[in-house]
């Protein structure tokens, strides 16, 4: 594996509320490489997106150590935490998440403009990504005028507008129906092949499946790390082929 | 910093309506405090708007005729020498009454310094040798009108009939009858005729000085003096006046119009930053979610914090110049005009002072920001994307609500305006500060209203003050309009221990019919001659309190008399110890013709109108000045505090409504689910906003109604009028106040509510035919 962007040891976060602890999640290790592709899944409750949280500077962790980009991070001041995050980590949530007061056009431009960008060369990238995106006209309107497929998307538009070298991405497809689900997870397929590191939480296989690596929680805990292995394409003139089992 | 104006740009253009709002309440606030201030100027001290608006000289040096002022003008410290002109004095004729008069020699041009600012009418003109100009309080006081035939009489008794074509003020003298004589101005011609002898005539010339320091004024007038000594072998000064000196004449001593004023001044500076602080707070609440994912996005808590605050100190600061504008315009000569015969006017404030309101209130806009600015810094991003629903439960009233069957809206509603303690709290505080200040105003208007509509409570039972050969039997000759008429004397009169002096009122008897109608505020009205009542300034001044024996000196005799009660009267303050006429008798002082006639006119008749009457019999009539008329400019900042104060609860309102519709925004659906009617769900959010309002308007009040009558006698006891001035606000005036405080936030939030709704159930299409929207 290439050097990690990401990696954690002991990772815990526990919240306490009326004096009762609850341990979210418990010693998790994971490393994610430069451009690796990695999906968490989990039952409801296993600590997922608290994890991807504790992992974007979202929420304190408890215990633990996290290295981003070879610089141990946990113990960031949230301002730090906060320019860390402009530069080098791309959120993506479930409910998307746009701000309302704002046109597209400036919801993608935003964290351009936040890290520095001029104005100019802001939009020139929000017309990129846009394009890419096939979301040009759409660029003055409100979000509230977007469907939900178009809204996740200019979310994923807002995420890459740095070129961020870590996308962490929070059930990007729970709010969609199919086509717009199919339209988002080609967009992170591009943003791999890019060479981008992508973090995903969900509960759906199919999305997961998309990953190079599939990590298991359950409990707040790494139940098991293991690289997905893509069948080749049948070969269809064999029937044998069909009943082949793979270990 | 690119990013952050981008958002606050977006921000701004996304809600207009509040940042309107906001701009509103602050240009009210900076309006009020502006005009507040230029009227306690020109309440306190009308001359010096005047002496601005007529670009007054510094000093008015009265020359031997004939001096030629060319020297004047190489002379140091002299900055301006104005045109010269020459004056004589003379006697104005009306029927049986004379008043001493000053002719003023002019021409049809208007001077440049101290020029006469024409209130009626028109200037001298060419053609018109024989027309005239009077002074305003001048014109007044003698009852004289354009297009009236005067007659003029010469030192020489000599009689020269004009014309009054025009009626003017200047700053040049104070106003009749406290700075005599009237001023009249006339042609050089006119002038001529009355007084023939050009040496009779003084030659007058206006200065304005470089400094106006005693210091230098003396100076100067030592150096005219001089220099023209040195080659015309006399002295050319006959006398002069400087604008220092008419200042401290005309200086009002009205303590009340400046304590009240000041109140509405701090009134305003609380309750704006109160009101700004909670808008923000509520902006907080509303976009709480935005600015946790701005900070997701990478913004660190110091530029949320920055962002807030510049942003509200952007509108902070159009605010602040639109305040100082809307100033500028309502107070422009051509909105305020002096109305004829009163020389009251506005002065514009100086440029410093203005600016130093307009900042105080910016910054003050900044720091009420602060506290909502820091605790959106500390908005965890993660609440970007963890909704917390809002805790609570069904209480057992609520339940009870529901097993009786009240509607389930008014229950749920009810419910939801109790449960969500911090939008609660907001939009009780929001209403109810407002609320508080209006209800004091509104008392300060009632208790204004007191001293107009029955002046016997502040101790005005007598409006007119008479005096003339006849004024003994004012109440004889005249008894449909007349009540009473007491013989008064009065003398100014040195405190016991001489630090400072007062009014001692002998009026009328001390006992039987003719004891005059005070108001007893404390203790009892006088009943023997050996008993005093006093005023608050005259107990103050004193350290005396009601049952105390005090001795006074009038005319050289001791007079000792026992104050028995406390009495309310504006007459100099409060600085008066009265007592029946027979207690001076009995100290052998008098009996002696009363000095005037204090006369109480009977129910519904116009002091104007019965001082004109009487005016015609030959008496001389002033009118007893009653606080009201100069607490008239207190009416137009209480009238400018409400309304400012009414955006402010109604901005308020609309944030806390919008608050609580966003709560509740997640609940619509499940409400409907549970078989509320679309109406019923609105009816919920409706009767929420409701209670919130009802409980803050009714919070609102009864502090109000508690502060107000405590600081309305506060302000009566240190203007030395004396406490219990306060006059309550009339109950069908609150109830209105109720009614529509309920009506507008109802109407608000039924707007809000059915916006709301129609919203969601768009939504609600939209999630159930996806293919709609994406198709």
């Amino acid at each position: 594996m290439n050097d990690p962007v990401l990696r954690t040891r002991g990772l815990a976060k526990v919240y306490r509320a009326d004096g009762v602890a609850a341990e979210a999640i418990r010693g998790v290790d994971i490393e994610v490489g430069a451009g690796e592709f990695v999906a968490i899944m989990g039952p409801s409750g296993s600590g997922k997106s608290t994890l991807l949280h504790v992992l974007g500077g979202l929420e304190p962790a408890t215990r633990g150590e996290i290295w981003l980009r070879g610089q141990r991070v946990e113990r960031l001041s949230t301002a730090a935490w906060a320019i860390l995050r402009r530069r080098h980590v791309g959120f993506v949530f479930q409910s998307f998440n746009l701000l309302s007061n704002m046109t597209v056009a400036d919801n993608v431009e935003l964290p351009a403009l936040l890290a520095g960008a001029s104005p100019k060369q802001a939009r020139k990238r929000r017309e990129e990504l846009l394009g890419e995106l096939g979301l040009t006209a759409k660029a003055h309107a409100a979000p509230s005028r977007l469907s939900g497929g178009e809204q996740q998307r200019v979310a994923l538009a807002r995420a890459l507008a740095n070129e961020p070298s870590l996308l962490l991405a929070d059930e990007p497809t729970g709010n969609l129906d199919s086509i717009g689900a199919r339209d988002v997870l080609r967009l992170l397929q591009r943003t791999h092949d890019n060479g981008q590191a992508i973090l995903l939480v969900s509960h759906d296989a199919r999305v997961a499946s998309r990953a190079d690596r599939v990590i298991h929680l359950f409990d707040g805990m790494v139940a098991d790390d293991a690289p997905v292995i893509r069948a080749p394409r049948p070969v269809r003139d064999v029937v044998g082929d069909v009943l082949e089992l793979r270990g | 910093m690119r990013g952050t104006i981008r958002w606050a740009r977006a921000d701004l253009r996304a809600r207009r309506g509040q940042a309107l709002l906001t701009i509103g309440a602050v240009a009210g606030v900076v309006a009020a405090l502006v005009l507040a201030t230029m009227l306690l100027e020109g309440a306190v001290n009308p001359w010096k708007a005047l002496f601005a608006r007529t670009h007054g000289a510094d000093m008015v040096m009265y020359l031997a005729h004939g001096t030629d002022p060319e020297a004047l003008d190489h002379l140091p410290r002299i900055r301006q020498v104005g045109v010269p002109y020459y004056t004589a004095p003379a006697t104005l004729e009306q029927q049986a009454v004379k008043s001493p008069v000053q002719l003023v020699a002019m021409g049809p041009r208007l001077p440049q310094m101290s020029t006469p600012i024409v209130v009626a009418g028109s200037w001298l003109r060419g053609g018109d040798a024989d027309g005239v100009v009077v002074e305003a309080s001048f014109a007044a006081a003698v009852h004289a009108g354009l297009d009236d035939q005067i007659r003029v009489q010469s030192v020489d008794a000599d009689v020269v009939l004009m014309k009054i074509i025009g009626i003017a003020d200047t700053a040049d003298q104070g106003f009749y009858p406290q700075w005599t004589p009237g001023l009249i101005w006339v042609q050089q011609a006119a002038l001529n005729r009355v007084e023939p002898i050009a040496a009779e005539q003084e030659e007058v010339v206006g200065l304005r000085l470089t400094s106006t320091s005693p210091q230098v004024e003396g100076e100067v007038a030592q150096n005219i003096n001089d220099t023209y000594q040195s080659y015309t072998g006399r002295l050319v000064i006959e006398r002069f006046s400087t604008a220092a000196q008419v200042e401290a004449s005309m200086a009002s001593n009205d303590r009340l119009v400046g304590l009240l004023l000041a109140v509405f001044g701090i009134i305003a500076l609380v309750a704006a930053p109160c009101a700004i602080a909670n808008v923000t707070a509520g902006r907080v609440l509303m976009y709480r979610q935005d600015i946790a994912m701005l900070k997701a996005l990478g913004f660190t808590p110091g530029q949320v914090i920055r962002m807030l605050v510049g942003t509200q100190m952007l509108l902070g600061i159009v605010g602040a110049c639109l305040g100082v504008l809307a100033a500028r315009v309502v107070t422009a000569p051509a909105f305020v005009r002096p109305p004829a015969g009163s020389a009251v006017g506005l002065a514009p404030l100086p440029g410093w002072w203005v600016t130093l309101i307009a900042a105080g209130v910016v910054a003050t806009v900044a720091v009420a920001t602060l506290i909502p600015a820091w605790w959106a810094g500390r908005v965890s991003p993660v609440a970007a994307v963890r909704v917390t629903p809002p805790r609570g439960h069904l209480s057992r009233i609520a339940r009870l609500g529901l097993l009786v069957h009240l509607p389930a809206p008014l229950v749920l509603g009810a419910r939801d305006s109790l449960n969500r303690r911090l939008p609660a709290l907001l939009t009780v505080f929001g209403v109810a500060i407002p609320l508080v200040v209006i209800t004091i105003a509104l008392s300060c208007w009632s208790t204004i209203d007191g001293f107009k509509g029955d002046p016997a409570r502040i101790g005005l039972a007598a409006t007119l003050n008479v005096t003339g050969p006849s004024a003994a039997g004012v109440h004889d000759s005249d008894r449909a309009q007349v009540e009473a008429a007491f013989p008064a004397d009065s003398f100014p009169t040195l405190v016991p221990g001489g630090n400072g002096t007062f009014t001692a009122l002998a009026i009328g008897d001390s006992a039987g019919s003719r004891r005059y109608p005070f108001h007893v505020v404390q203790g009892s009205m006088y009943d023997s001659p050996q008993q005093a009542v006093a005023g608050q300034g005259f107990l103050d001044l004193t350290g005396l309190s009601v049952g105390e024996w005090v001795t006074v000196s009038i005319e050289g005799r001791n007079v000792t008399v026992r104050i028995v009660g406390r009495v309310l009267d504006p007459v100099d303050n409060g600085d008066v110890l009265a007592f029946g006429r027979d207690a001076l008798t009995k100290q052998g002082i008098g009996p002696q013709p009363p000095q005037y006639y204090s006369v109480e006119l009977r129910p519904g008749v116009s002091a104007a109108a019965a001082k004109a009457r009487l005016s015609r019999n030959g008496l001389s009539v002033t009118e007893v000045a009653n606080p009201a008329d100069s607490l008239g400019v207190v009416r137009v900042v209480i009238v400018v505090s409400v309304v400012v104060l009414a955006v402010i609860a109604l901005a308020n309102l609309l944030t806390a409504t919008a608050i609580g519709l966003r709560d509740h925004r997640h609940e619509t659906g499940v409400l409907a689910a549970i078989g509320l009617t679309p109406r019923q769900v609105m009816t919920t959010l409706v009767v929420n906003t409701t209670i919130l309002t009802l409980i803050g308007v009714a919070g609102g009040l009864v502090a109000g109604l508690v502060v107000a009558p405590r600081l309305i006698n506060m302000q009566g006891r240190s203007s030395g009028l004396g406490a219990e001035i306060y006059a309550g606000p009339s109950a069908l005036m609150v109830a209105f106040v109720v009614c529509i405080s309920v009506f507008v936030a109802t109407s608000a939030a039924v707007l809000l509510a059915r916006r709301t709704m129609s919203g969601f159930m768009r939504n609600e299409r939209w999630l159930h035919e996806p293919e709609l929207a994406t198709g």
